[in-house]
């Protein structure tokens, strides 16, 4: 097992590093079970009574979502399904957690402990302020009321250690990799067990729908607060994380009659939303320009248009499956206007994860994934809810893929 | 359609002010741009997407800028493959992507009389002995024309009696510079090199030797990025005063310039300031939309060239910052824009989940 040389390369946040020589003996416990129930309405207490929290949006939206009576009706929602009594925890669950978004490996692991686990949880080397907040509350809950669970719940560091990867990935039942297509290969290179089961969250790509005509309705009912509204929408899926998030629209699809007066209104106010709280720094600057004139550059025909360097848009003349291989950030949108609905299906690919529209029916959309039987969108969400957290993630339900049923006959 | 650049050979280097030089630079390069968008399909697809028209363009200020990664990503040729001379690359370390440059034979003509042009203005008009801080194996290896190769030769134009300083081992060849140094005692000595090796492989080793060369009178050129030597907080200040602890009485020059728009490169006064000259101008871009900073505020440096006919580097975006500090009136007497570079644009840390695992 771990060697002397092992331990002392790896920082544990939790101050339980002797879970490392022991985690896989450690019983598993059923689903929405009380006292993880009870440690995360701890744990949210904690986090919205640290004044630390209150910078970070992050935190507190996290620490919303495990509130109790959030969670009490998820597992109510659970309770209904067939075999609930019987579902239990699989073993132990390795989290393998990104580098660039700070709170999803408390996503990861909240998920998996309300579904029996044990966690492992393998945080990247860069420091944010948001999970040590977390760690902070998680090792108090740990010294107080809930020292019974601090077998079940070990949050690590380590330097790039493939052995360290490779001991932890073969004792383990569970394990989840968050992250690029990169990550997921090198990791994958450590073994599993015969019959540990792997969830892995790759490089994936989004879209936003919009219809011009039920736009420009809202807009001659409601005005400029419809219009601000919107754009503030549209900016917490996009800038608020840089468009870096997997769940980030990197392209825009117009429907409808009216486009060109939707849409240059939906930019116009965006583009004073962006001026007010956005930071843009030059290397953003040189990463768009490059981006898109790169993109001009072997793409005939493609329109580049910006008014200034906030928002740059692209537009191709025709979309195809490739469009999406160029990853743009920082206000680099894809822009086009589609007469049908079927003009989106080269962008529907495996790797598209989150359609957000704003005037459509999302059955129309719905009724187009199933009709196609395109291999990506696994969710279909209004705008301005792309970062929302949920229990399911990728097309997985996370508590029925992380834990097992009892069947009884 | 032949691009002429007759009128920039024939002025001197320094001695165009404000209004004449922008009135030239940008009849030049309005028609240049004009005659890529006819030459290069590539070129012509993106100025395209930009919404290019001539009628609407009045100076150069106003067109396109092609940003520098782009000749990493892409073959911009404006000629036809045949009449590549050579392709120039930029010296990437390795696992980095390298720009390519393809030169036909009147590129790479003017390339060289621009530089000596320029260079005469710092060296004078005779050829002096010239001491290479540098391998010969840069040259003689043909297969990779870099950019070090490029310089070497670019420069050698202005010297006789060309002497590398280092051996193919990059060790330090004392009795050769010695015996160089010997032949021309009471001559101007003109040396050459790329910064961060004349600092490792010359200074650092004539100093741990304690050698001291001596020299009456010689003039050093030295170019190719501070970025190395500001690791080892070596400032251009320092830089310039160990060099003439070990060499004696030499003059120092830095220069900035591009592999994407060699020849036209920006020397520096004796002043410490960084001269555009007739065949090129820099501009300051403020990074959130593009507008011309004022003299004394920092931004995106873009930098135009005449020089570069046979693939379309003539206006380009880079990824460094710096400050235009003058136009026309720098105490050393040279006309044209005056300015200094901070260095590389930093890269930032980006919020979002695409990669999660650090390199090392």
């Amino acid at each position: 097992m771990f060697t002397e040389q092992h331990l002392s390369e790896i920082s544990c946040l939790t101050d339980n590093k002797e879970m490392l020589s022991g985690f896989w003996d450690i019983p598993v416990k059923p689903v929405f079970d009380e006292r993880i129930m009870g440690f995360f309405q701890g744990l949210s207490k904690k986090l919205f009574a640290d004044p630390h929290s209150k910078e970070y949006v992050d935190v507190l939206s996290y620490a919303y979502w495990i509130r109790k009576s959030s969670l009490e009706a998820v597992r109510k929602t659970y309770s209904k399904k067939r075999d609930f009594e019987n579902r239990i925890g699989r073993g132990t669950a390795f989290h393998v957690a990104p580098s660039n978004v700070p709170i999803n490996f408390a996503v990861s692991f909240t998920s998996a402990l309300l579904a029996g686990n044990i966690c492992i949880v393998r945080i990247s080397n860069r420091e944010f302020p948001q999970v040590d907040i977390i760690c902070d509350a998680i090792k108090a809950l740990f010294r107080e009321e809930y020292s019974d669970l601090k077998e079940r719940l070990c949050i690590i560091r380590y330097p790039h250690n493939d052995e360290i990867t490779e001991l932890i990935s073969a004792r383990c039942d569970i394990r989840i990799i968050w992250g690029g297509n990169r990550t997921i290969q090198t990791i994958r290179k450590a073994q599993l067990p015969p019959r540990a089961v792997e969830m892995a969250f790759a490089d994936r790509h989004s879209l936003a729908l919009i219809n011009g005509d039920e736009y420009m309705e809202m807009l001659q009912k409601d005005g400029g607060k419809y219009q601000r509204d919107i754009a503030e929408k549209f900016y917490t899926d996009t800038y608020y994380t840089d468009q870096n998030a997997c769940s980030s629209p990197r392209m825009v699809v117009w429907f409808g009659s009216r486009i060109e007066e939707a849409r240059k209104s939906f930019w116009e106010a965006l583009s004073q939303c962006v001026h007010e709280k956005y930071r843009l720094r030059p290397i953003q600057t040189i990463d768009k320009m490059s981006l898109a004139y790169e993109f001009a550059t072997c793409h005939p025909n493609t329109k580049i248009e910006k008014k200034d360097n906030y928002i740059v848009l692209i537009q191709p003349d025709r979309l195809d499956q490739k469009l999406m291989d160029y990853k743009g950030n920082s206000g680099s949108f894809f822009e086009y206007s589609a007469a049908d609905m079927e003009d989106i299906l080269p962008l529907l690919g495996k790797s598209c994860q989150t359609i957000s529209y704003l005037g459509m029916e999302k059955q129309l959309i719905a009724d187009l994934v199933r009709k196609h039987g395109v291999k990506g969108v696994d969710r279909i969400v209004p705008m301005g809810r792309t970062m929302e957290l949920s229990f399911t993630w990728d097309g997985y339900d996370m508590i029925e893929a992380m834990s097992r049923i009892v069947d009884i006959f | 359609m032949e691009i002429n650049l007759q009128e920039f050979f024939n002025s001197k280097p320094y001695g165009l002010d404000k209004e004449k030089k922008e009135a030239m630079l940008s009849r030049q390069l309005i028609e240049l741009t004009e005659y890529h968008r006819k030459n290069c399909s590539l070129y012509k697809n993106l100025t395209d997407g930009l919404g290019y028209e001539e009628q609407s363009i009045h100076t150069y200020y106003e067109l396109p800028m092609l940003p520098v990664r782009l000749f990493k990503q892409y073959d911009f040729k404006s000629v036809a493959g045949e009449q590549v001379s050579k392709t120039m690359t930029s010296s990437g370390t390795s696992g980095q992507q390298t720009s390519k440059i393809y030169l036909d034979r009147n590129t790479s003509m003017n390339q060289t009389k621009a530089l000596t042009k320029i260079c005469n203005d710092f060296l004078g008009n005779s050829r002096h002995p010239m001491l290479v801080i540098d391998t010969k194996a840069v040259i003689s290896n043909r297969r990779m024309f870099s950019a070090r190769g490029a310089g070497i030769k670019g420069f050698s134009i202005m010297g006789r009696d060309i002497t590398y300083a280092l051996d193919e081992q990059m060790n330090l060849d004392v009795e050769g510079i010695q015996k160089f140094l010997d032949r021309h005692k009471d001559e101007t000595i003109f040396m050459f090199g790329f910064t961060f090796m004349i600092w490792q492989y010359f200074y650092l080793e004539l100093e741990k030797h304690h050698i001291r060369l001596n020299m009456k009178d010689g003039v050093l050129i030295h170019g190719g990025g501070w970025k190395k030597l500001a690791s080892l907080s070596v400032d251009n200040e320092t830089f310039k005063e160990k060099i003439r602890e070990v060499c004696g009485n030499v003059k120092v020059h830095n220069y900035y310039g591009l592999v994407e728009q060699t020849g036209s490169i920006y020397m520096e006064c004796e002043k410490g300031h960084l001269h555009a000259s007739v065949f090129s101008d820099i501009v300051i871009r403020n990074p959130r939309d593009f507008s011309v900073c004022s003299n004394g505020e920092e931004g995106m440096v873009e930098l135009l060239s005449v020089l570069p006919v046979s693939y379309p580097g003539h206006v380009i975006l880079t990824e460094d910052e710096g400050v235009v500090l003058g136009e026309d009136d720098c105490p050393c007497g040279r006309k044209g824009k005056y300015f200094r570079i901070n260095g590389r644009i930093k890269q930032a840390e980006i919020r979002g989940c695409s990669d999660t695992y650090e390199q090392h």
